[in-house]
């Protein structure tokens, strides 16, 4: 394996610490990089290694867990004495294809469907089996995309797109948003019965109605409104309304 | 018309876009204005691994982008068109009858100032914007669906 790998993966859970809009991830990327690039010929005090380093710290920005594909990339690219301009191509055009294909995979994949399964098992298993679930499969994925990442940087350099395409990647990418939307489906029916459990049928029918208007407001009248915002504003508004009533 | 959305953004083809705008709207097509990217096999190859299966993508010049606006403004199909700098986007609307443009991100360089957390420019640039809505061109900014849209006029 090469040397540094393991430091740079360490590093690359940290690849967000000095996010700034300045950079986004630019000063992460090459802290994360900098062990994959000392061994470069001329070392730390080389010629080649401070150049590496100042492209390394220009402005990135990538899905976390799919950064170490661009650093092993770029580090690889480095290695292999790719002209500087084409360094600094690559550089900018992977975050875009990396951001996509991370957005799609976790936040549309695999933090929904986890998510569901969690919440699944905790209404109706002892309630911790939920989220114990959920943290050790969702982070299953995510360590093994990490891995994966930083390792087929460094194995295809230039050719990156490559690894992008490998039927692993395209097959769970397809899958991605049919498992969410089947396991928040099998969620949603069993949260709303262990939420509503010891509920009068009307109130049963007014936490419908919430819903249905919450839904209604997103989908049609205030597509600007996430279910995050609707739902903080009714729980705020039900307070001070249970408030008043006494 | 169904062109969604024409939007300015240096990341091009990222997240944001295909999840968040290309969900939100449905979108089909996704056109990718860019000169240097139209000329470049292995940039392509890239910006196709992060487009779903079932969104086309294309990649366009400036020319043949003017050249193909009437058909996306007349196509059934719902399509977002990405440019990544303030001149593509010029251009690109100055030569059609686009009248609506969205601006997601434009990050930090050293000839640019800050004038939303996400959107830097520099004065030409945002002197550029502002005459395409003296050309009653409507410029906002609005980085994610579910964000405000800031007309030009309030950052400007």
């Amino acid at each position: 394996m090469k040397s540094g790998m393991v430091r740079a993966w360490l590093r690359l859970f940290a690849v967000q610490g000095a996010w700034n809009f300045e950079r986004l991830q630019g000063i992460g990327a090459a802290w994360a990089s900098e062990p994959l690039l000392r061994d470069l010929p001329g070392g730390p005090e080389g010629e080649r290694y401070r150049d590496a380093m100042r492209r390394a710290a220009s402005f990135f920005n990538a899905h976390p867990y799919f950064a170490g594909l661009a650093v092993g990339a770029i580090a690889r690219a480095e290695h292999d004495g790719v002209p500087a301009s084409q360094v600094e191509r690559l550089r900018s055009t992977l975050p875009a294809p990396l951001g996509s294909v991370g957005d799609r995979l976790f936040w549309a994949g695999v933090l929904p469907t986890t998510s569901g399964l969690g919440l699944a098992l905790a209404a109706t298993m002892p309630w911790a089996l939920g989220p114990a679930v959920f943290l050790v499969l969702y982070n299953a994925v995510h360590f093994m995309v990490r891995g994966w990442a930083l390792r087929a940087g460094w194995e295809n350099g230039m050719l990156v797109s490559r690894a992008l395409g490998e039927p692993w990647l395209q097959t769970a990418l397809r899958i991605a948003v049919p498992f969410s939307l089947a396991s928040v489906g099998f969620a949603l029916p069993i949260m709303g019965s262990w939420l509503t459990d010891g509920l009068t049928w009307p109130a049963r029918g007014g936490v419908l109605a919430v819903a249905v208007l919450g839904v209604a407001l997103g989908k049609w009248v205030l597509p600007t409104l996430s279910g995050l915002r609707f739902g903080l504003s009714a729980a705020g508004l039900a307070l001070i309304v249970g408030w008043l009533w006494q | 018309m169904t062109l969604s959305l024409v939007r300015l953004d240096d990341r091009l083809v990222h997240g944001q876009v295909v999840v968040g705008w290309g969900r939100a709207l449905d979108v089909q097509l996704v056109v990718l204005v860019d000169d240097r990217v139209r000329a470049s096999e292995w940039e392509q190859d890239l910006y196709r691994m992060g487009i779903p299966a079932e969104v086309e993508l294309r990649f366009a010049s400036v020319p043949e982008a003017i050249a193909a606006a009437p058909g996306w403004l007349a196509s059934p199909l719902r399509t977002i068109v990405v440019t990544g700098d303030v001149d593509t986007l010029a251009q690109l609307v100055e030569g059609s009858d686009i009248r609506r443009v969205n601006i997601g991100g434009i990050h930090q360089q050293p000839h640019r100032s800050k004038r939303l957390p996400y959107v830097y420019l520099s004065d030409d640039e945002a002197s550029r914007l502002v005459s395409l809505v003296a050309r009653g061109v409507d410029v906002s900014a609005q980085d994610v669906p579910t964000a405000r849209p800031v007309p030009l006029g309030e950052f400007t």
